[in-house]
């Protein structure tokens, strides 16, 4: 009796005080961003794989033994900072990466960056609240055009307000794939929500983490081929890969463990 | 204002072009920066039509965050309305207050077409909301048409452009409803999806993300207190406890039109007054029987009786063990 009487008043106070609980919250969570901003960079340099077994206990034979067959396929990690935007931003700088030294493939890519805004306005876009990020995003093509060094890519996509454009716009992008083929990927969608309202809460708004059907739509959205290795705790002792789309020739290799992305290279 | 900031933040830059977007009042809205501060806007939006708040302008401040668009902004109205509270900052999903909802494709002008769709939904008690009577918003409607802002010198009754005669409802009311319905849709959802998701998080490897998940989770469940924490403050009044003391005001946690506090307290005057020659124990059921006309007060009644019961049996076992009489727990 007395505890439910102390909970109530608990409840009572939490009415109350729940303006300053909200932004208490709201500070808490901006605390351990922060917190994971100052531990991880956005996108790291390239490490030895063997980084990974260091983050698995010896005896945690499951992890140990994928990561071994991990080895026979690739060499190197990059990372990324764990905060629910790792894919678009292992995929945005693993592909530009991939095109450095081919100006043939960046000039193809640039082509269909550069008329993706139209095609996002003609959905419904307003115009000039995406193409800051549009612009953003194609100011990265022209610097890779100019054929820099590595560091200067890995420098702006670790400039926090470039970066986060870049994520927005291939977030914008995804979004305006499925709505265009809303169709298709209706059936795909759980708890009876829309393809639109599925954009809304799942794809658009910042750190919200992907999952195929958002793997599938960037893809074919910019017509690029991205290979997946799951790795999780599953038996069998190996590690099974995904190609997006299907039958695709990937260039783009990322490592999923569940609820993050990294890089991979060969 | 352009040689004040730096024009290579995002922030300012996206802020300049919304500033000339929204330069000319529309018949339903209008906002720009205050002179000599580009991060905070004044707004003015028209009533539904349709609505409690028809023949209504209202007038409020939105305040920008340094990472605008990639966080949200603030709004808070500074027009007694009946359904926002004044000088607090509203919780729509598409403001400050939901900050994992809002999407940096979103603007200002969503901002305002968002508050005129959610003004003729229910309060149900989330923060900053007020549930007023009907007469009393139509009454604060016709007023807020005299208001005028110190701080930003714009009338109501020149904010806007007039509405013409043949404007029939319009493409732009049709969006503000459209707009409402999906945020309202999101807020229900987006609290339990959250809680159930939190435990997944972003965590694998280190610590730190995995207090995330905990952050996440926290935040799930005090969105699912919410309903509660409002329903609560009824009950303790409800209950008849507390009875002895004058004035158990209920609803605490929910704000009240002056007139609803009013008629609150002739209310439980009346009941007081009704209660006086049966005051006798059998508490719970009298405290049933004050108000039956009134639904919602069942669950609490219920309530009652449980606890009275409780109550009773903890007194019966206390007496029991006070007299030594043994009982043969193990049946």
């Amino acid at each position: 009796m007395a505890e439910e009487k102390q909970e109530s008043s608990q409840k009572e106070m939490e009415g109350v005080n729940c303006l300053a609980y909200d932004e208490a919250i709201i500070a808490q969570q901006d605390r351990i961003q922060q917190e994971i901003a100052n531990s991880n960079p956005l996108v790291s340099d390239r490490q030895d794989l063997s980084v990974l077994q260091r983050e698995y206990a010896d005896d945690d034979t499951v992890y140990q033994l994928k990561i071994k067959d991990l080895h026979k396929k690739y060499s190197y990690i990059r990372k990324t900072r764990p905060d629910g935007n790792c894919f678009y931003r292992a995929f945005g700088f693993a592909h530009l990466e991939s095109h450095l030294d081919d100006s043939k493939e960046l000039q193809k890519f640039k082509a269909v960056a550069s008329k993706s805004k139209l095609d996002l306005v003609n959905e419904g876009f307003t115009e000039f609240t995406i193409e800051d990020f549009h612009n953003t995003f194609m100011d990265l093509i022209e610097l890779c055009e100019k054929q820099p060094s590595l560091q200067e890519l890995l420098s702006s996509f670790n400039d926090q307000n470039v970066s986060d454009y870049v994520v927005v716009y291939l977030r914008l992008l995804t979004s305006g794939f499925l709505q265009r083929e809303h169709c298709f990927f209706q059936h795909f969608i759980e708890g009876g929500r829309s393809v639109k309202e599925f954009c809304q809460q799942e794809v658009e708004p910042m750190s919200k983490e992907s999952d195929h059907i958002h793997i599938i739509a960037l893809a074919q959205a910019l017509n690029v081929s991205i290979l997946v290795e799951y790795m999780d705790r599953g038996e069998g002792g190996t590690v099974n890969h995904h190609v997006f789309p299907e039958g695709g020739d990937p260039r783009i290799f990322l490592l999923y463990r569940p609820g993050h992305y990294d890089i991979l290279y060969k | 204002m352009e040689n004040k900031y730096n024009l290579k933040s995002p922030a300012v830059k996206r802020l300049m072009k919304e500033a000339a977007e929204l330069r000319d009042p529309t018949e339903h809205y209008h906002a720009q920066p205050l002179e000599d501060n580009l991060f905070e806007w004044h707004f003015s939006v028209r009533g539904p039509p349709d609505s409690d708040f028809d023949g209504g302008v209202y007038h409020g401040r939105i305040v920008l965050p340094p990472e605008y668009p990639m966080k949200p902004p603030s709004i808070i109205l500074l027009t007694p309305n009946g359904r926002f509270e004044v000088g607090k900052k509203i919780c729509l999903s598409i403001s400050g207050h939901h900050p994992e909802t809002w999407q940096p494709s979103w603007s200002i002008r969503t901002a305002l077409i968002a508050i005129i769709g959610f003004m003729p939904t229910k309060g149900e008690g989330a923060i900053g909301s007020l549930d007023y009577t009907p007469e009393e918003r139509r009454a604060l409607a016709k007023k807020s048409q005299d208001f005028c802002c110190e701080t930003c010198g714009c009338s109501m009754r020149s904010a806007l452009l007039a509405l013409t005669p043949n404007s029939h409802p319009s493409a732009e009311d049709h969006q503000a409803k459209e707009l409402a319905q999906q945020i309202n849709f999101k807020t229900e959802s987006s609290s339990s999806r959250q809680a159930s998701e939190s435990g997944e998080g972003e965590a694998t490897a280190s610590t730190s993300t995995l207090t995330q998940g905990d952050a996440s989770t926290s935040a799930g469940q005090e969105a699912a207190d919410w309903p509660q924490a409002e329903q609560q403050p009824e009950a303790p009044a409800a209950t008849g406890v507390e009875a002895s003391q004058p004035h158990a005001a209920p609803g605490t946690g929910r704000p009240l039109s002056p007139r609803q506090r009013r008629t609150q307290q002739q209310d439980q005057q009346a009941r007081r007054d009704s209660r006086e020659p049966a005051s006798r124990p059998g508490g719970a059921f009298a405290a049933a029987a004050r108000q039956p006309q009134e639904e919602s007060h069942a669950g609490s009644a219920v309530l009652i009786v449980v606890l009275t019961l409780a109550l009773a049996a903890l007194i019966f076992r206390r007496i029991y063990l006070a007299q030594e009489y043994k009982f043969d727990y193990e049946l």
